[in-house]
């Protein structure tokens, strides 16, 4: 009925660090944009603001490397003998889809960001150059894509939780793909 | 290229089950690092709870919000400032430190769930029973902490608990019939 062979170890744990990560933003910008805007009294945003950017560039260098391994290392084809071929034609298309709206929303918010006026070092260590200058409008153009992108993820994400646990009923090796010790 | 076991017989619970507590192991280390972030942000601040919030047009035009709203935002920090006991700060960062490395051990159950590794159903038993624990000294320490903050948190700890209520009585049940 199905081939088990799986992803290579180490797309696996880039694809559970990108999960973790991703729903860690969802849930922190949630709480993060009802704390007071900064001033000299009000610094609750600071931390909370910068930890988000840093995840999500971090995001960007792992989702590199889930390609790269995911491509160098193929998983095997798998076979389902009540799939139809334009379901796999699908759900090729819905990960292509994924990979652009991960990358579009890391990098819409980076955008948005380097035109606040708000300066990016990574993880505290590397300043990360600005690639704009301090303007509202861009600033809100590139936010606005950050919004809409991020929702576009989040119904992608529920579509692959819901593919995922499917599978994990009909028990027919797609789920031990990702999976595994 | 590595290639898992071939075809190995793995019982349609473990694997539901495991796919299951991966995802809420997932979804609860989020959360418990974002509530370790909240009560390492909002500090004892005497400042800020004697000043007025800076609202300036731009941001509140770029955030889409009112300027009700926006001092509102101070209110609820607030909120969590004066209602919440001495201790709640500090329990709140130990609890959501342990809860959070807990839950990000039920990933890699639940991945051995799928697997059916032998100490697996075992494993399983063991961490969400932990994670039930944990919901449930959360759940005395909300009752305790006034009336604001069993608002903000009484209803998820109890939807939490009730998600590893039934994860913990699946994998029993799982664990019996092994052992059959």
């Amino acid at each position: 009925m199905t081939q088990t062979r799986g992803f290579s170890r180490r797309a696996i744990i880039m694809h559970w660090l990108i999960t973790i990560s991703i729903f860690f933003l969802f849930i922190s910008s949630w709480w993060m944009l009802s704390l007071p805007f900064p001033s000299e009294d009000f610094k609750y945003r600071v931390l909370p603001f910068q930890v988000h950017k840093n995840i999500g560039i971090t995001i960007l260098f792992f989702l590199a490397i889930l390609l790269y391994l995911r491509f160098k290392f193929p998983p095997g084809t798998v076979v389902i003998s009540h799939a139809h071929p334009w379901m796999s034609r699908l759900v090729i298309f819905y990960h292509f889809l994924l990979y652009v709206i991960i990358l579009s929303c890391c990098v819409s918010g980076y955008m948005s960001s380097s035109y606040s006026g708000w300066n990016t070092t990574l993880w505290w260590i590397i300043e990360l150059p600005n690639w704009g200058y301090e303007d509202e409008e861009l600033n809100i153009f590139y936010s606005e894509i950050h919004l809409w992108t991020c929702w576009a993820l989040l119904v992608l994400v529920a579509i692959h939780v819901s593919g995922a646990i499917y599978h994990a009923f009909r028990n027919d090796g797609i789920v031990q793909r990702m999976l595994r010790l | 290229m590595s290639i898992a076991a071939p075809n190995k017989p793995r019982p349609t619970w473990a694997v539901w089950l495991g796919a299951i507590a991966v995802i809420f192991g997932v979804l609860q280390t989020a959360v418990y690092s974002n509530e370790w972030m909240t009560q390492k942000v909002i500090s004892e601040d005497i400042t800020a709870m004697q000043s007025t919030p800076d609202c300036p047009e731009d941001e509140l035009l770029e955030e889409d919000i009112s300027l009700a709203e926006c001092e509102l935002m101070a209110a609820k920090v607030n909120i969590m400032i004066v209602s919440r006991p001495s201790w709640f700060r500090d329990f709140q960062m130990c609890i959501s430190l342990l809860g959070g490395i807990i839950a990000f051990a039920s990933i890699f159950v639940g991945a051995a769930l799928v697997e059916y590794r032998n100490w697996a159903p075992t494993g399983a038993v063991v961490t969400f029973t932990v994670l039930l624990v944990i919901n449930t000294v959360e759940f005395a320490a909300a009752t305790h902490a006034g009336p604001l903050l069993r608002a903000t948190y009484l209803w998820n700890i109890t939807l939490w608990f009730f998600i590893h209520l039934i994860m913990t009585s699946a994998a029993l049940a799982g664990h019996h019939k092994k052992d059959k």
